[in-house]
């Protein structure tokens, strides 16, 4: 496992997740899933995470807690640099610095 | 009213897929469809998955053939979906592309003759029984599955050429028309319409689907852009009377066929028109695809489907889809 993989790892993705107000959860979890869907890293998702989403999707959960942080490991596996850039432009700086020191860590 | 299908091509990995599956299920689809290339993922993994995170919709290959895979091992895909996902499996069947058989050698013999035959395999052997057939491509000597089969599984015929439409029609639960212009699907119904009355039946019987390539977009220039690779295919695999019956020209046709042989995709992709683009897609806004869909109605279709490429965004064609197309049609 690379090393910035087990950074990601020990990221504690509810905890980012709380750090959202509740009324954004729905327009970050669209954020997101465009840019999973839309990545060409697909190569870089791990299967059971992907089941998580999708079972998350299928469930209506998506936009919840539990489905948000699967949506930002999954993004953040994906496209690291396009996800902080995506919550610096929602205004959401401190999330993405939290992220930012958790991997430069 | 009519129902609205989607097919997916799985080039992307199986969970890009299945995402759009979901998301056509609770956009309102009933319908999906998952295409059947060897170089593509494989339809019946694709539909596993799209089994087991749905609840409602019906799904089933879009098409595959009876060349490339023995129509008992068909059966036994199809029969263990069922399983999966009980009542809401189809078997879509059609005589596959030639030049794709080619590719691997495969000769696409008496293609009216094998899909018949291979209806009539899967039929006998889905429902438990066992097979002794000897037709002029298949033979079983006996063949019968070892564990029980949950019932009687629709066959839906995809087609594109008369007799194969009127067989479609003749022996078919449902028909895949391979066609988006409503003078071609009128012609398909009425060929359809030959099939069903030779069966003594109704065309309100069967399930007469509209397959097509389709592209939607709120800005039209998108959405042509997102068609043109579809269209250059469709369009060099298109008869000479096909392409007369829209007014394209042959040899322009001709000459994407080549550079697409020769893998030029650009120069092919130049060369497709605004013509093509409306001679063999759905194509355009939301109320130019709702256009287009109410024309196609007319002809007696009761299944309208989503093909590839469905947009330049597909998880935003499919929300258009739903939010603004299908409902159109449900009031």
């Amino acid at each position: 496992m690379a090393a910035s993989e087990k950074e990601q790892n020990s990221m504690d993705y509810r905890k980012l997740v709380e750090m959202i107000n509740v009324a954004r959860w729905e327009m970050v979890s669209d954020k997101l899933v465009d840019l999973i869907l839309t990545s060409k890293n697909d190569e870089k998702m791990p299967n059971q995470l992907a089941n998580t989403i999708l079972h998350s999707w299928q469930h209506g959960v998506l936009k919840n807690e539990s489905g948000l942080a699967a949506l930002l490991e999954a993004a953040l596996l994906l496209e690291p640099e396009k996800t902080i850039n995506t919550l610096n432009e929602l205004e959401m700086e401190n999330v993405a610095e939290q992220i930012k020191t958790a991997l430069a860590s | 009213m009519v129902k609205f299908g989607i097919e997916f091509v799985p080039r992307q990995p199986y969970w890009k897929t299945t995402y759009y599956v979901i998301q056509a299920e609770i956009g309102g689809f009933s319908n999906l469809w998952i295409t059947d290339h060897f170089n593509d993922r494989n339809v019946y993994v694709t539909l596993t998955a799209a089994a087991l995170y749905t609840n409602k919709i019906t799904f089933g290959s879009g098409v595959t053939n009876p060349y490339m895979v023995n129509p008992v091992f068909t059966a036994q895909a199809i029969a263990t979906l069922n399983e999966l996902a009980p009542g809401r499996v189809v078997l879509g069947i059609g005589a596959g592309d030639k030049t794709t058989l080619e590719s691997v050698g495969v000769e696409m013999q008496k293609p009216l003759k094998a899909v018949q035959e291979a209806v009539e395999i899967f039929r006998k052997i889905t429902v438990g029984d066992s097979v002794a057939y000897s037709g002029e491509v298949f033979k079983t000597a006996g063949a019968k599955f070892l564990f029980k089969p949950r019932g009687t599984i629709p066959v839906y015929v995809g087609a594109q050429g008369p007799k194969m439409l009127e067989f479609a029609g003749k022996v078919g639960d449902g028909v895949l028309i391979n066609a988006s212009h409503p003078k071609d699907v009128e012609y398909a119904v009425s060929c359809v319409k030959e099939g069903v009355s030779a069966a003594g039946k109704k065309l309100s019987e069967i399930d007469v689907a509209a397959y097509t390539s389709f592209s939607v977009h709120e800005d039209i220039k998108k959405a042509n852009k997102a068609a043109v690779p579809a269209v250059s295919f469709i369009v060099a695999g298109s008869p000479p009377q096909v392409l007369e019956r829209h007014r394209i020209d042959v040899k322009k046709a001709e000459e994407i066929k080549e550079s697409l042989k020769v893998n030029d995709w650009g120069r092919a992709f130049n060369e497709v028109t605004p013509e093509m683009i409306s001679a063999f897609t759905v194509c355009g806004t939301p109320d130019m695809c709702i256009e287009r869909i109410a024309e196609l109605l007319k002809s007696g279709i009761s299944q309208f489907v989503v093909g590839s490429p469905i947009g330049a965004n597909v998880r935003e064609a499919i929300n258009l889809i739903s939010e603004k197309i299908i409902p159109h049609f449900k009031t």
